[in-house]
């Protein structure tokens, strides 16, 4: 990566969800604290990994900075606008640039329309090549072709297609409209693995050719590890850890980061053998009421009085590596995982 | 070490509207005493069918187990009688599945379910069956089990759901405990938890187990041997070391290769398999990788390959090719 230049920047970003009790006079009983603080930048041209355990928050963040569920505090700078206090027309021009491919390609198309109407959509919705069908025509064919997939296909349904071809048929819808920034959340996992590579193959390639910058969300870490320039790890609604991807997979600092890697398995009988494991205990804690002071505080072995007492704050213990963790640079220390 | 299961021939087809779908296509595989066999593949390649053909629990009508023989212990299972079988099952052979919520009955609490199979399968009195079941609900990790014995099943998580699936699976300490892609859905800190656990038990108890996955890295750690299934066919089977050392079949060469690593120093392309998996809804008189492999000669449009060995006597590919110099085999 050669540009630094900030695309996308997140500044303090909370996204609660309130939980209702009563038909008539509905009462806040509690609140889901889905997304609870987060800031970080995304460069131009990069590749951010996000990731983190299934209600981490991963998904409401990729939403939230989207735009398609408003922020319930914070700012999300895209283009020199904060987006978060954008509305109607001012804010889809700049949602134009801005797409999102969801990871379940069988829920995500619409079953009544035709390859060619769903690609459409987006030009549509947003006025381009308004009255001009032969060139919206020919722009669906040309994105088709971008994706891999023969542009004699417009015409079929979305059940003609298996899951890797519907991932390339949402890719083409995301790419309509020409965005700069796409947030892909989990595009893969609903794949096979010999149909995940291709997909993968297949959003590296698009952005060589097209520049695209990706907010790429994932829970499998060994792709996201192939896929990103740089890593941010989620845990209970924080971003716990965020660095360099080779700085982040080498020499984790925070105590989460480090016994997710030491968890996922190789694909190495050799190298599996002599693997030490740290086995974490328990389950992630309640997002409703997340712990006080260090939310991982619950489950870590690293746990002092002061992470009951203090929220760690998220710092950057060495030049563009930030870590959320009290014990950050004794971690650092430690040999790698 | 002997042979507890020793499956020949095993053949099983279902009727749809489309035909005939030859779901597996005469598989012939064993496991010994005390040996942990790995069962990977994509979805659809017919390793749920497989084993539910085993314990027949095939739906029929549209599944029929079309042949084969499978001898657990000596003896046929296809040719047994229902009171035998369900002997068997859930005593010596017992299954965890996937999905822990589909798997339990809701209204019933935890600790009843968890101590059911060794009622029905023991003589023993509802006290007896419940202090097994709490112990086995602690061996499998489950915080306070006693107290909560009378939980339901939403009550807990899914990891915990899942290790409850394990405990039901163990409480009559099989001889062979049969994982269904049991991990899967599961988040990787929870998915190590509950391998190291089966480990362990493994260990302590001395049983077999065949552990299905499409995921090639959890069960390079805690396998013997591996069976590749594709397209209702085992394609490759060889201990865990010679298959990712030395894979030889170009669809396990080719999964292999789309994986990426986290030990990987420099960035490099994921090989991808082009195409589509086989809609079996032909049994082919080719290779049923063919159509998407690089390696295929004449030959693999006209005969489907046979199980040949390929790497001493322990080591069997399907393939025409030697996929290391690209030529056919001698
Ligand atoms: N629309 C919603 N209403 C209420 N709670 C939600 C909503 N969407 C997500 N949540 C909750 O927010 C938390 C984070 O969810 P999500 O962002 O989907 O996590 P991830 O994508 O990391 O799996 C979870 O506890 C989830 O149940
Ligand atoms: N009840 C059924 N009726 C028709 N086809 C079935 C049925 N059950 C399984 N099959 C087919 O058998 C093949 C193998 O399925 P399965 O063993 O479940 O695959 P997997 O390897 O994913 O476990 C698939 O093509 C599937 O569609
Ligand atoms: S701050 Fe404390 S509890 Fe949190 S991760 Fe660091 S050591 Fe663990
Ligand atoms: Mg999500
Ligand atoms: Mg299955």
């Amino acid at each position: 990566m050669t540009q630094q230049e900030v695309i996308l920047k997140v500044e303090n970003l909370y996204k609660h969800f309130p939980i209702k009790k009563g038909i008539i006079f509905s009462k806040e009983v509690g609140r889901v604290h889905a997304v609870d603080g987060i800031s970080f930048n995304i460069y131009d041209g990069e590749t951010l990994g996000l990731v983190g355990e299934s209600g981490c928050g991963k998904s409401t963040a990729g939403r939230t900075i989207l735009q398609l569920h408003r922020p319930t505090s914070g700012s999300v700078w895209f283009q020199g606008e904060d987006l978060s206090k954008l509305r109607g027309e001012k804010l889809r021009i700049q949602r134009r640039e801005m797409q999102m491919i969801f990871q379940d390609p069988y829920a995500s198309l619409n079953p009544r329309m035709t390859v060619s109407q769903i690609i459409s959509e987006p030009m549509e919705i947003h006025n381009l090549y308004a009255g001009q069908a032969q060139l919206r025509k020919a722009r669906v064919a040309e994105l088709l072709e971008l994706v891999g997939l023969n542009p004699a296909f417009a015409s079929r349904y979305p059940h003609e297609f298996s899951g890797g071809q519907r991932q390339r048929i949402g890719v083409a819808r995301a790419l309509a409209l020409e965005p700069k920034l796409i947030v892909c959340d989990e595009p893969i996992s609903a794949l096979d693995v010999s149909i995940q590579a291709q997909v993968v193959n297949l959003l590296e390639d698009l952005q060589e050719e097209l520049g695209l910058t990706y907010l790429f969300i994932a829970h499998d870490l060994s792709m996201v590890r192939h896929i990103s320039d740089r890593v941010a790890v989620m845990y209970l609604g924080i971003i716990v850890e965020l660095a360099d991807r080779n700085a982040l997979y080498k020499q984790p600092m925070h105590p989460y980061t480090k016994a997710l890697l030491s968890a996922v398995p190789f694909p190495d009988p050799f190298v599996e053998e002599t693997r030490k494991r740290i086995i974490l205990e328990g389950d992630v804690p309640s997002p409703v009421n997340p712990p006080s002071g260090c939310r991982f505080r619950t489950r870590c072995s690293y746990a002092q009085p002061i992470c009951t007492a203090e929220q760690p704050e998220f710092r950057e213990v060495v030049s563009g590596h930030f870590v959320a963790c009290h014990f950050a640079e004794q971690l650092q220390n430690d040999t790698p995982v | 070490m002997s042979d507890l299961l020793d499956v020949r021939g095993l053949e099983t087809q279902f009727k749809t509207r489309e035909g005939i779908v030859h779901a597996v296509n005469g598989i012939s595989f064993k496991v010994k005493e005390g040996e942990t066999l790995g069962v990977v593949g994509e979805s659809g390649c017919g390793k749920t069918v497989s084993m539910m053909s085993l314990l027949r629990l095939i739906p029929s009508p549209p599944g029929k187990v079309a042949a084969g023989e499978a001898y657990f212990d000596g003896k046929d299972l296809l040719k047994m009688d229902n009171e035998q079988l369900r002997h068997i099952r859930g005593s010596k052979i017992s299954i965890v599945f996937q999905d822990p919520m589909t798997s339990f009955n809701p209204v019933l609490t935890i600790g009843k379910q968890t101590a059911e199979p060794f009622l029905i399968h023991n003589n023993v009195s509802q006290e007896e069956a419940k202090d097994r079941a709490i112990r086995y609900l602690e061996l499998v990790g489950i915080p306070n089990a006693a107290e909560r014995y009378n939980d339901y099943p939403h009550q807990f998580s899914g990891g915990m759901r899942q290790r409850v699936m394990i405990a039901m699976g163990l409480i009559c300490e099989p001889r062979l405990l049969i994982g269904d892609e049991p991990t899967t859905a599961l988040d990787v800190t929870i998915q190590a938890q509950i391998v190291e656990l089966v480990k362990k038990l493994r260990d302590d108890l001395g049983m077999s187990i065949i552990w299905i996955t499409h995921d090639l890295g959890i069960i390079a750690g805690m396998v013997d041997r591996v069976n590749v299934m594709y397209g209702g066919y085992i394609i490759e089977t060889a201990p865990v070391k010679g298959l990712y050392s030395q894979p030889q079949h170009p669809y396990t060469i080719g999964l292999l290769g789309s994986l990426p690593r986290m030990d990987e120093s420099v960035d490099r392309r994921l090989t991808s398999i082009d195409g589509l998996p086989p809609t079996l809804l032909e049994k082919p008189h080719y290779c049923p990788f063919e159509p998407r492999c690089v390696y295929a000669v004449e030959r693999c449009r006209h005969e489907n390959p046979p199980l040949m060995p390929v790497d001493g006597d322990e080591h069997f590919s399907a393939c025409w090719v030697n996929p290391r110099t690209g030529k056919e085999h001698k």
